[in-house]
């Protein structure tokens, strides 16, 4: 069973993905509310998989990307954004993001995703 | 998890973001320059985009989203922030609170944001018809889905040449049609995602529309790529199937002799397409200006490194209920503390007696625990006065500028929900007939804005709320005629009344000082329910006022509302509770000192009138005790109101937790509860309130 970070400074974003995930046989280890966090997370849990928000406060979605790449440069990372956030997308798939899920979820589609990076 | 949990915490949720709005906007409007709150502004707004869009409310994310725009402008320094600015933007929060609030009492939090659309897409300087032609221009670039099985793709010179020479070099050529899933978002990085694998497999040479027109998502699904590679069709075919959001993926090997002959032949007719293109190109670009500033990438994420948000608390959130679960519980145990006591001071068992007493060492820090853990800041209340203050006041084209002191008081939850409403009432109240015009203060040497003050702290087992005004006070004379015009009082009354009473007097029902009647307060009901409010919980409301400098509203709560402070009596060998916070204090007085007067049994109490009520005839014990020559007497108030209430005996003070008696026996007359004593009786709690009419 592939183990999922699951990144967003909103609880009810977390809830939303974590039920997803978990209906389809993902384990979430770990949920983290700012980029510092996620970052420690990381590397404290070495997960399969993060889910990243962008806008989170103090340290952004990208920044810990980057930081999680550049200790694990095959770290699976999703970006999750939001409609209007193009170019902070597009920098984290320069950065090294495996792909992106736009808001609001759609289960079908976040599970696509996943499928695909974790193939 | 079910989906009522989820809109729990939505709801919560935003409401959160909302307050930071709010705050933040404020804030924002002594400092317009500070980016930084535009950035926590922005950042609440966009959360609450995604969780609205999330739940399928979409007034609320187009909503924010238009906010979010007009804030980015201003980020960008694009938009000065003025006071029309900023009347859009809170007209707008004000349009999302009512959503939030309509999704909370389980509307679909739909709501006709036509209107503030149209205001906030005004500021950022789009008009509606833009829109149109843009799509329309994106259409004609794009390439039609193909209906014939070949890629459409033509070349010019340059590009046949780069070909034929590649074909020489052992590189074979493919024209690639992606397809885009329709519900694809994001459509330009999907694009670049693309762009990028493919050119981890080779070399993009071409791509219809251009990669210019594709990043900025001018076209509708699909494209064609052209692509130099080593790799065989299906390699290439597996590497795009893996992004994800791709529809279809169409690969053809490119016959550069074909496509030389097509060239020639098509040349004419591409010629005049070009020009029509590159017309309509130019135009759409220009036209789509404005809005590709509003969201305006780069600068985006430079300023988003440089926010520093908040501090996060460690948190976790728990349901009031549950908290009120983990208290009822705990007051069981507190009562059957009181028995343990009794047993092992009866036993006289030192082991017994030392473990008894360290359980009740744990309990009570126990008990502030949960006492702690049920108090709120008042912040919680408070913080949405601003807000009210500033549009009232300009509603009433006053100034006034609202002091907060204490926001940190802490109260138990349940009264922290209650005393909202009655805030209200009595800011409104300070705002709309304390607070002068700018002209009559002027004219009364007062500086032009008045100020407000609400202040919240602690004394005692108590919290005191104050709200005071430098404006007008209040005018004596002008109660008491109004309150005698309105038969609230008579004027033998009147003569004993002291200042302070008389200005409670606003408090009496039907009763209204102001002249013109405002849509903010004066309809001459509400202050009497404010008080009615206050004192259900417990609380005392007092008025202080000089004429032309000010009033002062004072209201006392409980810390707590389950643990309270009483008076133990015994009546007819029955055991009563008084809250200690209706006690005046307590009194024996003999027999012959009570006079009748209009039938009811009146003593002259500290040269007051007092008239007794009897516990064992309102109660209706059945037990009498012996005829004694004297009355015990606990003195109690209601505001200014105070009776005797007769008591066989007094017990003393006790700390006792506060029992509902359930859904059994509601409306019991003058009986707010009942609670457990240490030796296991029963002891019901008297509502004095209803005791004195």
């Amino acid at each position: 069973m592939a183990s999922v970070l699951v990144v967003d400074d909103a609880a009810f974003m977390r809830m939303m993905l974590k039920e997803i995930l978990e209906k389809n046989g993902l384990k979430v280890v770990g949920e983290a509310t700012t980029g510092d966090e996620a970052v420690r997370l990381y590397k404290e849990l070495n997960p399969d998989l993060v889910t990243m928000d962008i806008t989170m406060p103090e340290k952004n979605g990208i920044e810990a990307l980057k930081e999680i790449i550049a200790a694990d440069p095959d770290a699976k990372v999703l970006m999750c954004s939001a409609m209007g956030q193009q170019a902070m997308v597009l920098d984290a798939i320069q950065a090294g993001a495996k792909d992106f899920i736009v808001k609001p979820f759609q289960e079908d589609r976040v599970m696509d995703s996943i499928r695909k990076v974790l193939r | 998890m079910s989906q009522s949990e989820y809109l729990e915490v939505f709801i919560d949720e935003s409401e959160e973001h909302l307050q930071a709005i709010n705050d933040n906007l404020l804030k924002l409007e002594n400092e317009p320059d500070n980016m930084d709150i535009v950035s926590e502004i922005f950042r609440s707004a966009h959360t609450l985009k995604g969780m609205g869009a999330t739940m399928g409310f979409e007034d609320l994310a187009n909503l924010t989203h238009n906010m979010e725009n007009v804030l980015d402008l201003i980020r960008n320094g694009e938009l000065e922030v003025t006071p029309e600015v900023m009347d859009i933007i809170f007209d707008a929060v004000d349009d999302i609170e009512e959503m939030v609030t309509d999704i909370a009492s389980g509307g679909d939090g739909s709501r006709d944001i036509q209107e503030i659309t149209k205001q906030l897409e005004s500021l950022q300087g789009i008009e509606t018809e833009d829109a149109g032609e843009e799509v329309a221009a994106t259409a004609t670039a794009a390439p039609t889905t193909e209906t014939s099985d070949e890629i459409e793709e033509t070349f010019d010179e340059y590009e046949l040449t780069v070909l034929s020479q590649s074909e020489e070099q052992g590189y074979k050529a493919f024209k690639i049609l992606v397809t885009l899933d329709e519900k694809t978002m994001l459509k330009g990085v999907r694009v670049f995602m693309v762009f990028e694998t493919l050119e981890e497999a080779g070399e993009i040479i071409k791509s219809t529309p251009s990669a210019e027109d594709l990043e900025n998502e001018k076209f509708e699904l699909s494209f064609v790529v052209t692509l130099l590679t080593h790799e065989s069709k299906t390699d290439i075919q597996k590497r795009i199937e893996k992004i994800s959001e791709i529809a279809s993926v169409k690969i053809e090997e490119v016959n550069v002799k074909q496509e030389k002959q097509k060239k020639l032949a098509l040349e004419e007719k591409e010629h005049q397409e070009a020009q029509q293109k590159e017309e309509k190109g130019t135009k759409g670009k220009k036209e789509k200006k404005p809005s590709q500033q509003s969201s305006s990438p780069k600068e985006k994420s430079s300023s988003n490194k440089k926010q520093k948000g908040m501090e996060l608390n460690k948190t976790i959130r728990v349901n009031i209920d549950r908290l009120d679960v983990l208290m009822n519980l705990f007051e069981e145990l507190v009562i059957d503390r009181g028995r343990l006591e009794q047993i092992s001071s009866e036993l006289n068992n030192n082991e017994l007696q030392e473990t008894v007493e360290r359980m009740s060492r744990i309990t009570g820090d126990l008990q502030e625990i949960i006492l702690n853990m049920r108090m709120m800041p008042v912040e919680q209340v408070f913080n949405r006065f601003p807000r009210m203050v500033r549009s009232l006041s300009r509603e009433l084209n006053k100034k006034v500028k609202l002091e907060i002191i204490g926001a940190d008081t802490e109260l138990d939850r349940t009264i922290i929900d209650e005393i909202g409403d009655p805030l209200v009432h009595l800011i409104r109240n300070s705002l709309d007939h304390g607070i002068e015009t700018p002209d009559e203060r002027v004219a009364k040497g007062k500086p032009e804005e008045g100020i407000v003050k609400l202040r919240a702290f602690h004394s005692g087992n108590h919290v005191f709320i104050e709200i005071e005004d430098d404006g007008a006070g209040i005018d004596k004379e002008k109660i008491m005629n109004k309150a005698l015009e309105n038969g609230v009082v008579t004027d033998e009354d009147l003569e004993k009344m002291t200042d302070q009473q008389i200005y409670s007097l606003l408090f009496a029902s039907g009763f209204s000082t102001a002249e013109k009647v405002t849509d903010v307060s004066g309809r001459g009901v509400g202050l009497d329910v404010v008080r009615t409010t206050f004192e259900s919980l417990g609380g005392v409301v007092t008025v202080d006022s000089e004429l032309g400098k000010g009033s002062l509203f004072s209201i006392q709560l409980p810390l707590t509302l389950s643990i309270i402070d009483v008076m133990l009596v015994e009546v007819a060998q029955e055991k009563y509770a008084i809250p200690l916070t209706a006690i005046v204090e307590t009194a024996i007085v003999e027999k012959k000192d009570v006079y009748n007067a209009h039938n009811q049994k009146v003593i002259d109490f500290r040269g007051k009138v007092v008239p007794l009520v009897f516990l064992d005839e309102i109660f209706d014990a059945p037990l009498k005790n012996e005829e004694q020559d004297f009355y015990s007497l606990v003195i109690v108030h209601k505001g200014e109101k105070v009776a005797g209430l007769v008591v066989d005996s007094l017990i003393g003070q006790h700390d006792i937790v506060l029992k509902s008696l359930g859904n059994y026996l509601t409306n019991v007359f003058a009986i707010s509860g009942a609670t457990i004593l240490g030796d296991g009786q029963v002891a019901l709690i008297v509502d004095t309130n209803e005791l004195i009419k």
